[in-house]
Order: structure tokens, then C-alpha cells, then sequence
């Protein structure tokens, strides 16, 4: 359970490039769609839904899954896309 | 006053480990600052409209201009300048801001193809183009080159004609320029080659405003103050605030091997830069 960023990598190197690719993913999509918001916004919220779906793996290997991680999660990934949607939409 | 900042960014125990802005309920402060900041901004606009607003320097010359440079590239024929299509696509642009919409079709049904029928333009096939809050033409046209539909109406084949209506106003209490690009293939082809002349020479660069714009464009003489600007700075504050005191915590946490139950820093970090990158590089304007 020790939060190390280095030590993390190291030993979830697979976990960690598969969140590298979702977000890749997410932002080369967004900027595909550049000024149309419908598409955009859609884009956010798949990049913040796919960033929980991995948090629930990546606790659930570690072993650590609780609801105060998931919490926290959840209000990370709520608090990007609600100042990227209400910014530029 | 240093000891309350240290319990923002460095993990001890007072803050049970883990600096104080990561913890859920200072995300919910964010989150709630952030909402009441576009509260009073959209309060703003109904109490004071027009103040806040997009300058614009796009005109109706260039946008002809650039969109015959797209069809050239494409081998196909330049559109001709139409004075029916310009007053139908004016026309639209200031029905959306007398209603106070923004969309192909208005709040009480109103199609595209009924302006191009009220002003009498007879066709075989038409098309619309919408844009809005952009700064300058070239982005514009880029903008809609890199969306398939608009980039279909701007290389359709069959288009012989084209109009344009820049028309600044206020929508939603935000001033703006809307930009109507209306295409048309008439009815009676032989119409084509009666053409009026197009607003002015086509190679000025020169901006020449339309009726309307002179009109309306004394309202936006002022600079104005974008709420885009508002938003996304006080957006890029947080995001940097949050991803330091992440990156703090993440550095204090591994020096001292603390042991605790929390969520991963390098995952929070990588997510939250690239929305801070998408932030930052994002532009003004939007097309439909």
C-alpha cells in the first residue's frame, strides 16, 4: 500500500501503459474532434470513465480496492471534466 | 500561516499523511469554486449582456476567399458569389440572435431551407454552415475542413454559389460573431452566369463590412473580456495547484516510505496533465 511513484511503475509496468494508452487515446481523440464539442465532450467523459474502470483494476491487483480509493477517484475524474466541459463548452 | 500551507502540500501527520488539497473533501471545494465561478459568469451575462464577450476580425471576403482556396486544392470549380444566398444566410444569423439559439433549426422549427425560401432562392441542392466565437477566418475554415460534413458542404461537387453573413451580436448574453456560409445550386443554372459581383475585390485582405456588420460591429468596438479566458485561466490554476501538490506529496510520501491507503499518485498525475494539456491548448470557437 505504499503510494511511490517510481516503485509503482517498476511494478505495474503493464497497468500503468495500459493508462498511458487510454489516455493517449482520449487526447488524440479530443484533438481529432477539435471544435466539435458534441463529439469533445463525449471524448471527456469516456477518458474520465476509462480512468475509474482502471483505478477499480489497478487497487483490485494491488489488493487495496476500497471505497475511499474509489471515492477519490471518482471526484479526480469529476473535477477534470467538469473544468474542461465547463470551460470550453 | 506557513504551518497552514504546509498542511496544503506536505503529507505529515496533522493531515493524516497526505497533503490536505488531495484529499476528497478539498476536490469537492475545487469542484464547487470552480461551479460557482461559471455561475457568476452566466449570472453576469443576464445581468450585465454584452460585456463579456469574442472579438472577431473574420470577414466576408475572406471566407470566400479561403473556401475557394479549399475547392482549387481539390480540383473543383470556385464558388460565385451570390447576393440571395449572402441575405438568406444573414438573415439566419440574426435570426439566432433575435431567438437566441444556436443551431441548424430554430426553437420554433425553422429549417435552413425556409431562408433560403423566404429570400426566393429556388435550388436543387443547398447546404449550411455555422461557426461562432472564432477569432480570425483561417481558423475558422480550418475548423471546418477538419469536421466531414462542413468539409462536404465546402467540396459538394454540385455548389455553384455560395453566401456568407457575419453578424455580430449577443447569444446568451455573450457578445459574438456568427458566421452563416450558405451554398446553393439554383434551380435555373443559366442564373449562374448573371452574377452580381461578389462584396468586394476578393484578393483584399482588407476587412469590408457588410450592412449588418457595420451596424452591429460599433457594439463590439471595446475590447472584450472572454469568458473562455476567465474559465480557462482560473481552470489552469487549479490543475497546476493540484498536480503540485500531488507531485509534493507523491516526493514526501516515497522519501519517507509512509505506508498508507491511497489511491495512485503517478495515475492521478498523468491523468490530470493531460487535461491540463488539452486545457491549454485548447482554442477559441465552435462550428455545427
Amino acid at each position: 500500500m505504499k503510494t511511490d511513484i517510481l516503485k509503482d511503475l517498476k511494478k505495474n509496468p503493464f497497468e500503468f501503459i495500459l493508462l498511458f494508452l487510454i489516455l493517449l487515446t482520449g487526447a488524440l481523440f479530443f484533438l481529432y474532434f477539435s471544435f466539435n464539442s458534441h463529439y469533445q465532450r463525449r471524448v471527456i467523459y469516456a477518458t474520465g470513465a476509462a480512468y475509474c474502470f482502471w483505478s477499480l483494476i489497478h487497487h483490485y491487483r494491488r489488493g487495496d480496492l476500497q471505497l475511499s480509493i474509489v471515492v477519490e477517484y471518482i471526484l479526480i475524474a469529476l473535477f477534470a471534466t467538469i473544468l474542461l466541459t465547463g470551460t470550453l463548452f | 500561516m506557513k504551518q497552514k500551507l504546509s498542511l496544503l502540500f506536505i503529507p505529515q501527520e496533522k493531515n493524516n499523511y497526505k497533503s490536505l488539497l488531495t484529499h476528497p473533501s478539498f476536490l469537492g471545494i475545487f469542484i464547487a469554486v470552480y461551479l460557482l465561478n461559471q455561475s457568476l459568469i452566466r449570472s453576469f451575462t443576464i445581468l450585465k449582456p454584452g460585456v463579456l464577450g469574442y472579438s472577431s476580425e473574420i470577414t466576408v471576403q475572406k471566407v470566400i476567399k479561403l473556401t475557394n482556396q479549399e475547392r482549387q486544392k481539390n480540383g473543383l470549380p470556385q464558388l460565385v458569389y451570390n447576393q440571395d444566398l449572402a441575405s438568406s444566410a444573414t438573415n439566419k444569423a440574426k435570426d439566432m440572435f433575435a431567438y437566441n439559439y444556436w443551431a441548424h433549426n430554430s426553437p420554433s422549427g425553422k429549417t435552413p431551407w425556409d431562408f433560403f425560401k423566404e429570400i426566393g432562392y429556388d435550388y436543387s441542392t443547398a447546404g449550411e454552415n455555422l461557426a461562432k466565437d472564432f477569432y480570425d477566418t483561417d481558423s475558422m475554415v480550418k475548423a471546418w475542413m477538419k469536421s466531414p460534413t462542413h468539409r462536404d458542404n465546402i467540396l459538394h461537387a454540385k455548389y455553384k454559389e455560395i453566401g456568407i453573413g457575419v453578424v455580430n451580436g449577443t447569444l446568451n448574453g455573450v457578445k459574438t460573431t456568427l458566421v452563416v456560409q450558405h451554398f446553393g445550386l439554383p434551380l435555373n443554372l443559366a442564373s449562374v452566369s448573371n452574377q452580381q459581383n461578389p462584396p468586394n475585390d476578393l484578393n483584399s485582405e482588407s476587412p469590408v463590412l457588410t450592412e449588418t456588420q457595420q451596424i452591429l460591429s460599433q457594439e463590439n468596438s471595446a475590447p472584450l473580456i472572454s469568458p473562455l479566458q476567465i474559465s480557462k485561466t482560473l481552470g489552469i490554476i487549479m490543475f497546476t495547484i493540484l498536480i503540485l501538490a500531488m507531485l509534493t506529496d507523491g516526493y514526501i510520501t516515497m522519501k519517507n516510505k509512509t505506508k498508507r491507503l491511497a489511491g495512485s499518485a503517478t495515475g492521478h498525475i498523468s491523468f490530470l496533465a493531460i487535461i491540463l494539456m488539452l486545457l491549454l491548448f485548447s482554442q477559441q470557437g465552435s462550428i455545427f
